[in-house]
């Protein structure tokens, strides 16, 4: 039986080890939850090849031949037996608490003066707003600095929606009517996704957003070309030139999430096909659309599904270039 | 010991003891107006008539507007109106309609006659027996009668459920959206994960336990033999409730999982009330049948069945019972919050109003996690029973194994919040809730461990339904040990509402509980039918079942760890091909089923017939014939011993008379042996 316990043992390390089962970890909290994983793994691994082994060989040995009429041996149970599996899973799973209790406190550790972003959640998109760009500002995606611990404080408009990036392990529902937070500390530089894992409707699936980390003088560098971009947007005749179509595709408007625009390249399958429905409409009325998505609602779709903010989210000159560009994209 | 009685002889036999013969059926138009089917016909549109009305004059002397009423106009304009204005509506017929059918097929209507002053039909237990087809489908008071409607009846609910999934394994057998949109999509793993849960694993278990359980203790029936049959009756309710949520315009089902978290359940359309209401009727079947247990079990033991020799099954289900009565009214109120906040406007979960958003989950998972036990106990104690047959050996460690019964019943009250780690609940919780939620491993490695001692220097026989227990020991295990990982709040951090939990559910509630279900089925196959199934095609069955199951389920593990969030139709590219490998493993997985339901039937007709012992096993049901007698025991057994005394000679569970000597001799006193 040792035998079989150990070629389970070594298969079971194998495939445990030799299959990179996680992401590669591009936070601190992520190196930590990755610690307990592995404490974790071991601990399984060794139980499961005890009762692997155990199985295969009685499964073997133990099996009656046919026709055999006999009883196996009367033995009814054993005191010292019982008492070292209820003692060893026991110490088991102490040390599994006591140490998940300690890297979790260590990973949700907050230096007292950290850089705070806000993240609304809505359905289906992502918004992030950074205090220093005052609050009214809010983003399509979220951009952070390297090596600083900053908090992620959550809401949610609508339903419950919740934050996920792998390569950080962290994740955290944001709830209406209550603020949640995260805190991560990224160690790489690079995008990474931000996942809704909540189900948040028709178009939950779709619910995606990005993540970037910049080195700190970059970040020093894209916060004041956000603070020019305020001013630019507050002076509305000083808008420069808008690219419509990243609007629509990417996280800024994310309208590609939802919709299908042959012009565009997107297949969205949540809102109905603006190639159809669009066709031959007014600027007045794809801009009735946008800012109030509740006006006129499709055959078939619902109401409340479109996000009704996208005057807030979006400068005029956005909103317009945007327009113009759909106009344009259905005449094709 | 086994007695050889045909059920011919046994007629005769219950004559002696009394009426057994049904009541004549009623003839002429009073087969309209006794209980039955006839009766459904007018009582039932009726009723519906009379329901709408209502609710019509309400709002109209209420002053508000009748559009509910308006949208069954075919006017070409059906689907713009504001169907939320059909709620009040669904919600009266949901709740009146089915009474009125429990009245009129004759399960409910008994308090009527004392009401109004006729004559009232004591339960003489004249109904007892089916004794054809169609008897299985009128009211029936036998509960060896209502264990098998139970069983048929799940039977057709585990199939439309697995068909779901079907559906949904070919939308994700590749990226993109192919087959359904993201609203169907969103009904069908809701549908799946619901019917399931409610209609298939936990009814299921309660018919096997409402045959096997009065038998195995020595009962001639359940306790309460009208509330078993009215219990029964509600199931069928509450499914085609679901099921109908299909039906209703501009439908998609109910589309925000089986957790039906708020707001968002708040927010869907009205196929939504539809689970709210159909779960009322599960949970109030439940609820009723686990009193009948609790009573049976409690009251109805023979002579000599202590607890301490009651087989580790009925142990399982007394523990089970226990959890439903208590939690199960927790789901019950959760799913009316919804309902009034959707009908009568409260605001228990709206955060605009003061609700409270994350409450709901409080409420949620104080039932929905003991509901995980009562969807495993009852699979505890088949796997105990049938390993310990076909190993030939007693059950290893008997008192611990019914202790870590009720040890698991105790935590399993203390671990909802785990649920939760991420939900944005006190974050203090989160500790003792972990601790709480890694201790159910300690008496639950007791039972695996005493499972595996129960094999150690046995004389195994690997029949199907031990196949079966021993594929569930193991792929237990491994959903017992992925639950250690989901238990660890770090690592839940980052695997919750992934497709790890897919996966974990999957071995928990597949791997486990269904296996044991077949295992179940299987091993107390020819007590019920009286004939014996294909052993071939059940082995056939368990192999296919337990590559492909493994197949499907096993990478998932590592699809959630990588990044798949789980109830997406649509994910990364990157994942395609394992997806589809998943997929095809998935269809071969629901093909084995067809294996497994033409077995049943072929067998049930066709089988050879079933001695009244075929396993050899000690238990009180394998004492009787095959199927067992109307009344279940010509005279109360005596319990002796314990049920598992394999491996020593001569050793006996209970004394039963022998029928042979009493037909010999019967002025034999048997009180000899009481």
């Amino acid at each position: 039986m040792g035998l079989v316990a150990a070629v389970t043992t070594v298969v079971l390390a194998v495939v445990a080890t030799a299959i990179k089962w996680l992401p590669d970890s591009a936070a601190t909290q992520a190196d930590r939850i990755d610690r307990v994983y592995w404490a974790v793994t071991i601990i399984c691994v060794g139980i499961f090849a005890v009762v692997a082994a155990v199985s295969v060989y009685a499964v073997w040995k133990f099996r009656a031949p046919p026709d055999d009429w006999e009883d196996g041996s009367p033995i009814h149970g054993h005191a010292g037996l019982e008492k070292v599996w209820t003692a060893i899973p026991l110490a088991l799973v102490i040390f599994i608490s006591v140490y998940s209790s300690y890297e979790l406190s260590k990973a949700e550790d907050v230096p007292l003066d950290h850089p705070v972003v806000h993240v609304t959640s809505q359905q289906f998109a992502w918004s992030f707003s950074y205090p220093e760009l005052g609050d009214d500002m809010s983003l399509g995606e979220l951009v952070l600095p390297i090596g600083e611990t900053v908090e992620l404080d959550l809401t949610a408009k609508d339903v419950i929606h919740s934050f996920w990036v792998r390569e950080w392990r962290v994740k955290q529902d944001a709830v209406p009517g209550i603020h949640t937070h995260i805190v991560v500390t990224p160690t790489k530089t690079g995008t990474y996704e931000i996942i809704c894992t909540e189900l948040c409707g028709l178009g939950h699936a779709a619910m995606r957003s990005q993540a970037r980390v910049l080195s700190a003088s970059e970040y020093r560098k894209w916060i004041e070309q956000q603070k020019q971009g305020a001013q630019a947007a507050a002076m509305p005749s000083t808008g420069g030139k808008v690219d419509a179509e990243a609007i629509f595709t990417g996280s800024t408007g994310g309208c590609g999430n939802c919709h299908t625009l042959a012009e565009a390249g997107t297949k969205g399958a949540v809102g109905p096909d603006l190639d159809k429905v669009l066709q031959g409409k007014s600027a007045d009325f794809v801009h009735e659309s946008i800012v109030d998505p509740n006006a006129e609602i499709a055959p078939g779709y619902q109401p409340n599904v479109m996000p009704q903010d996208f005057e807030q989210k979006l400068s005029s000159a956005q909103i317009d270039a945007l327009v113009a560009y759909l106009v344009k994209a259905v005449k094709k | 010991m086994s007695t050889s009685v045909g059920s011919h002889d046994e007629l005769g036999r219950a004559a002696e003891l009394g009426s057994h013969e049904p009541p004549a059926r009623p003839q002429g138009i009073r087969r309209w107006t006794a209980g039955g089917w006839l009766r459904v016909l007018w009582v039932v549109p009726l009723a519906f008539l009379a329901t709408t009305a209502a609710v019509i004059a309400c709002r109209v002397a209420m002053g508000l507007d009748t559009r509910g009423w308006d949208s069954f106009v075919p006017n070409g304009d059906f689907f713009h109106f504001n169907l939320a204005d059909l709620q009040p509506l669904i919600v009266a017929w949901t709740t009146l309609v089915p009474l009125a059918f429990l009245a009129a097929i004759g399960g409910f209507d008994y308090w009527a006659y004392w009401i109004s002053g006729r004559p009232q039909r004591p339960e003489d237990h004249s109904g007892h027996g089916a004794r054809s087809w169609r008897d299985y489908f009128r009211v029936n008071t036998d509960h060896k009668v209502i264990g098998i409607q139970y069983v048929v009846t799940t039977m057709f609910f585990f199939v439309a459920a697995g068909l779901m999934a079907m559906f949904m394994r070919a939308e994700l057998a590749r990226p993109g959206m192919q087959f359904v949109d993201n609203n169907g999509f969103n009904g069908l793993f809701s549908v799946h994960a619901t019917l399931m849960i409610f209609l298939f694993i936990i009814p299921v278990f309660a018919g096997l336990g409402n045959f096997v359980i009065p038998l195995m203790i020595g009962a001639p029936d359940m306790a309460f033999p009208r509330l078993n049959a009215l219990s029964y009756w509600l199931l069928p309710i509450a499914g085609l409730i679901m099921l109908s949520s299909f039906l209703v315009p501009d439908g998609h089902a109910f589309a925000a999982g089986w957790t039906n978290y708020a707001p968002l359940s708040i927010q869907q359309p009205i196929g939504n009330l539809m689970f709210q209401m159909g779960v009322q009727w599960a949970g109030a079947s439940s609820i009723m049948t686990a009193l009948n247990f609790l009573v049976t079990i409690i009251t109805m033991r023979a002579p000599g069945m202590t607890f301490w020799r009651l087989p580790l099954l009925v142990w399982a289900n007394f523990a089970t019972s226990t959890l439903v009565v208590i939690a199960t009214p927790f789901v019950a109120g959760s799913q009316f919050f919804i309902m009034f906040d959707r009908v009568l406007h409260t605001n228990f979960f709206d955060p605009t109003q003061g609700g409270d958003v994350v409450g709901y989950q409080h409420i949620f998972w104080f039932y929905s996690h003991p509901a995980v036990y009562i969807m495993m106990l009852p699979g505890f104690g088949i796997a105990s029973e049938v390993i310990s047959v076909f190993a030939r050996k007693p059950i290893f460690g008997y008192r611990l194994m019914a202790l870590s019964l009720l040890a698991i019943l105790i935590l399993g009250f203390s671990v909802w919040a785990h649920h939760m780690f991420v939900s944005g609940m006190a974050a203090w919780l989160r500790i003792p809730m972990m601790i709480t939620t890694l201790l159910i491993a300690v008496p639950t490695g007791i039972k695996v461990f005493s499972w595996l001692a129960t094999l150690w220097e046995g004389r195994i026989h690997f029949k199907t339904p031990m196949l079966f227990a021993s594929g569930f020991v193991s792929m237990f295990v491994i959903g017992g040990l992925s639950g250690i990982f989901l238990g660890s709040v770090p690592i839940d951090i980052h695997a919750s509402d992934t497709y790890f939990v897919v996966a974990h559910i999957h071995y928990v509630l597949f791997g486990g509980s269904l296996f044991t279900i077949f295992a179940g089925i299987y091993y107390w196959f020819p007590k019920m039918t009286g004939r014996m199934y294909d052993e071939r095609l059940g082995q056939i069955h368990f192999w296919l079942t337990f590559v492909t199951f493994n197949l499907t389920f096993f990478p998932m593990h590592w699809l959630g760890l990588r990044g798949m969030p789980r109830r997406v139709s649509d994910y990364d590219p990157s994942f395609g091909t394992l997806n589809m490998i998943i997929s095809i493993a998935s269809f071969v997985l629901g093909a084995s089923t067809i294996l497994f339901l033409y077995n049943m039937i072929v067998s049930w007709r066709r089988g050879e017939p079933a001695p009244g012992n075929p396993w050899r096993a000690l238990t009180l049901e394998w004492q009787v014939a095959s199927p067992p007698p109307i009344f279940n025991f010509d005279e109360i057994p005596q319990v002796v011993g314990s049920p598992y005394a394999y491996g020593t000679r001569d050793a006996r569970h209970a004394v039963l008379r022998e029928r042979e000597t009493e037909t010999a001799q019967p002025a034999e006193p048997v009180e000899a042996l009481h």
